[in-house]
């Protein structure tokens, strides 16, 4: 508990320091969400909806169910890591995708012969990590681009997993299904006072806390840094920027298996033939790490809200008859808003240079 | 020069302020008169280059006017600088390496006049040839020629878009002794032929040799023009610096100790593949400063990042203190008692972390924990210790450090090295691009660092911090020392001659 509280009372002190940096990171978040919606809201009314109606069925059924929002949260959230660790450390990796198939698989796998959900959880991760690493490996010493390996292998990985469905690992009593994880290897949920919570909601947000801690508070995250920033300086101060690649990548796959494999241990137990529980996981991901700054604790938020412009958007549909993409047009522009600080910040100093003119 | 003369370049109270707020210049006016050279003189950040950029039309003037031949002009891209007669030969060549000599002009020509064959370019080029009176090898391959010759062709593919003002940024500093002899010759037949020369420069000496008038700026503002025959180098040294005497830094005799490095018969390629250093011998001793000069691009850089182990080694050995490193990374080769300033502070700084954050880049191993663990408090300690024994001015320990100005940020860099207290300091061009405050802060710094018995190899373009600071010098040329000794064997004539690849 000592340790506890020194922690907390770090941690104030760190946000004390850098008080005024993360000031201003909200309220250009912010603004950029509100620019998102007022966009949105211009598109609604084009379209011949009521805005406000939309939005208020968007936001009182995106967040009606606890529950429902954070296990939604859960796999975005660790494909939101994916993404978000590699670009820290100079390298994109848009294999989330994939990385989360092969976890969701090869978890499948472990936990239906083994019946142990740790197992397949680790299992699910390793081959997540592995899946990253081989893309790492690739750029570092074949020179291969990785975006490029990426999308590659995420098809591979597609077909690869469509065809073990239909073929090897489908349920013989529901045909377009695959094997459901056995009953004694599900994970549950946990009594908390707003509900009832699935238990991967939780394991994913001690993932995103130690997901932190290693980039801002060990050698190996300080280097991946330092290498993403700076490559010339890693080699300077005698870090290997290649081996940084290859430990982010690795990272980041680990965390998009273990989205793959929570989300079928802990949530939907089983895979369907047409792969719509899995399919967008992996991509929605980059827009997760891009609106939490690619910073492991403001993905947390970022997820939730994305969860929460998902379910909306799907009730949107049925309560009021707009498109369901409307939830992606929203999260597209609100993405894009995101990019308005830099904006700002010229406004800002172009202001500062008329006044120095005037002088 | 009277005033009847026409005025080619009239540039009015030009102002550039960039976004971060820096002021590179501020009410700067400059007028040069046709078929005269005109000298630029100012220390590095002086805005020289800056000025130049924006009369070529690269850089936009935040306020100002510009004039050309009388008329008023105003330009969105240098192709309208060159459409108005204006070429500018850049330190760094922007020719195509691997492309002929007569290729890379007929490059130059597909943005103003397509029509051109390459047949009627080689048939200008060597009649202009002719007429100016030099040669340069048409289909000879850029990368295989001399710098002197490639920058010669550099000016013939401006010549050759009929330009009547010719722009020369620091022209010299890759040039040889000789090169720069003839560079001159050529300069002063283009100016027979009635073209206008703007010659950007910070070398005294040069600017008494061939400008008719000069202008000197100092930290972005006009500190005058005069006529170059009316005054002295003192003179113009004077208006230069600010203050009338060059730096003159005391120090005490060197006390030697035992040998701490060692290089034997070392070869490194550069980052093209060539071979850099050729066969370098060289030991360091404790409590000397041993100087390396040079002219850029001779291997030095090449050298001491091999000495850091950045850089891989083709043959030879490193010895530190004893322990042959020859084989060993660099963190190792740093814990040994080995310490690298590094010649950028792109390379040696992360601009986007903090202070605290840069400081620990070399000192990581003192605050992490048997888990692997960082330290924060520690490495704050670390960057306090830093800022305080150098008097670093920063806003705060957590800024970046891109918003530190230069002279502070090279004190981060030597600093976080001194509180390391190692036995071997390689400096490279540590005072580049600073002001005289800074410049003289770092050479005081390294002179203490020898009294407490340092070893320190200094390498530097700069012959006065050269002779300021070693107590002995080597002179590299090819990737090889072609002479070292004590300091008092050198003067400024020799030492010139040595790095021109002339025995002396």
């Amino acid at each position: 508990m000592m340790s506890l509280a020194h922690f907390l009372m770090k941690f104030r002190e760190r946000i004390r320091a850098r008080y005024e940096e993360y000031l201003v990171i909200t309220i250009e978040t912010l603004a950029s969400a509100i620019i998102g919606f007022s966009i949105g809201a211009l598109v609604l009314y084009i379209l011949g909806f009521n805005p406000a109606k939309i939005y208020f069925i968007l936001f009182s059924k995106g967040l009606s169910n606890p529950n429902y929002l954070l296990s939604k949260s859960t796999p975005i959230m660790l494909t939101g890591l994916a993404f978000a660790i590699p670009m820290l450390a100079g390298v994109f990796n848009i294999g989330g995708e994939g990385q989360l198939y092969i976890g969701a698989l090869i978890s499948l796998i472990v936990v239906t012969s083994t019946h142990n959900p740790a197992l397949g959880i680790l299992a699910g991760m390793v081959a997540g990590a592995a899946l990253g690493t081989f893309k790492a490996v690739l750029k570092v010493y074949r020179g291969v681009n990785e975006v490029i390996a990426a999308i590659m292998l995420n098809w591979v990985m597609y077909f690869l997993i469509l065809y073990l469905l239909t073929e090897k690992l489908y349920n013989p009593q529901i045909p377009h299904e695959s094997i459901p994880v056995p009953e004694d290897a599900r994970l549950g949920k946990i009594p908390t006072p707003i509900g009832d919570i699935r238990l991967i909601f939780f394991i994913a947000v001690i993932a995103s806390l130690i997901i932190y801690y290693i980039l801002y508070y060990t050698n190996i995250g300080y280097m991946l840094r330092v290498a993403g920033l700076s490559p010339k300086t890693a080699k300077y101060a005698g870090f290997n920027p290649n081996l940084a690649i290859i430990y982010s990548m690795a990272l980041g796959g680990a965390m998009a298996g273990l989205g793959g494999s929570l989300l079928l241990i802990g949530y939907v137990y089983s895979i369907d033939t047409t792969m719509s529980t899995l399919f967008g996981l992996g991509f929605t991901g980059i827009g997760v790490a891009l609106l939490g700054r690619n910073n492991p604790i403001g993905i947390i938020f970022s997820a939730i809200f994305f969860s929460m412009l998902i379910i909306g958007g799907e009730m949107i549909e049925l309560l009021a008859g707009a498109p369901p993409e409307l939830a992606d047009v929203l999260t597209g522009v609100i993405v894009i808003a995101l990019a308005l600080p830099y904006m700002y910040r010229m406004l800002i100093s172009y202001m500062r240079i008329r006044r120095l003119i005037k002088k | 020069m009277s005033e009847e003369k026409r005025r080619a370049v009239e540039m009015l109270n030009i102002s550039k302020i960039y976004p971060d707020g820096v002021v590179a210049l501020r009410d700067v006016n400059l007028t040069v008169y046709e078929g005269e050279i005109h000298g630029l003189l100012g220390e590095n950040g002086a805005g020289k280059t800056t000025l130049m950029r924006i009369l070529y039309g690269e850089i936009k003037p935040t306020k100002g006017k510009i004039r050309l031949f009388g008329r008023k002009v105003s330009f969105h891209g240098p192709w309208d600088a060159i459409r108005h007669g204006i070429g500018m030969v850049y330190q760094h060549f922007t020719l195509v390496p691997t492309f002929t000599v007569l290729e890379n002009l007929h490059l130059s020509f597909t943005s103003v006049e397509k029509k051109m064959s390459e047949s009627m370019i080689r048939r200008n080029a060597e009649k202009l040839m002719k007429e100016i009176g030099f040669e340069v090898p048409l289909d000879a391959i850029v990368e295989d020629l001399p710098i002197g010759v490639q920058q010669r062709a550099e000016i013939l593919k401006i010549l050759l878009r009929k330009a009547k003002i010719l722009i020369l940024d620091e022209p010299t500093s890759v040039l040889t002794p000789i090169e720069t002899r003839e560079l001159f010759k050529t300069l002063k037949k283009l100016k027979e032929k009635g073209i206008t020369i703007i010659f950007i420069t910070h070398k005294l000496r040069e600017v008494k040799e061939i400008t008719d008038r000069v202008t000197v700026l100092r930290k972005g503002r006009l500190v005058g023009t005069v006529e170059t025959a009316n005054v002295s180098e003192i003179d113009l040294a004077r208006m230069m610096v600010g203050r009338e005497v060059f730096l003159k830094i005391s120090k005490k005799p060197a006390k030697v100790g035992r040998k701490v490095l060692e290089t034997v018969n070392l070869w490194v390629k550069d980052d093209r593949g060539l071979d850099a250093v050729r066969g370098v011998s060289l030991d360091l001793y404790e409590g000397e400063i041993l100087g390396i000069a040079g002219v850029q691009g001779n291997g030095q850089k090449e050298l001491v990042e091999a000495i850091a182990g950045i850089r891989p080694i083709i043959k030879g050995r490193i010895i530190v203190d004893n322990v042959d490193v020859t084989n060993k990374s660099t963190v190792e080769r740093y814990r040994l008692g080995l310490a690298y300033v590094p010649d950028s502070r792109l390379v040696g700084l992360v601009f986007d972390m903090s202070l605290v954050e840069n400081t620990t880049l070399t000192n990581l191993h003192k605050v992490l924990t048997k888990t692997k663990r960082i330290l924060w408090d520690k490495a704050s300690e670390i960057a306090v210790k830093v800022v305080k024994e150098l008097d670093i001015i920063a806003p705060s320990l957590g800024a970046p450090v891109k918003y530190l100005s230069g002279g502070n940020q090279q004190k981060v860099m030597v600093g976080r090295e001194i509180v390391r207290e190692p036995k071997i300091f390689i400096v490279a061009e540590p005072t580049h691009g600073l002001d005289v405050g800074a410049t003289e802060f770092i050479r005081k710094t390294l002179i203490s660092l020898r009294d407490k018995d340092k070893a320190i190899l200094l390498v530097s373009t700069d012959l006065d911090e050269i002779m300021q600071l070693s107590d002995r010098i080597a002179v590299m040329y090819e990737g090889k020392i072609v002479a070292i000794g004590k300091a008092e064997e050198f003067s400024v004539e020799r030492l010139g001659l040595l790095m021109g690849g002339v025995k002396a």
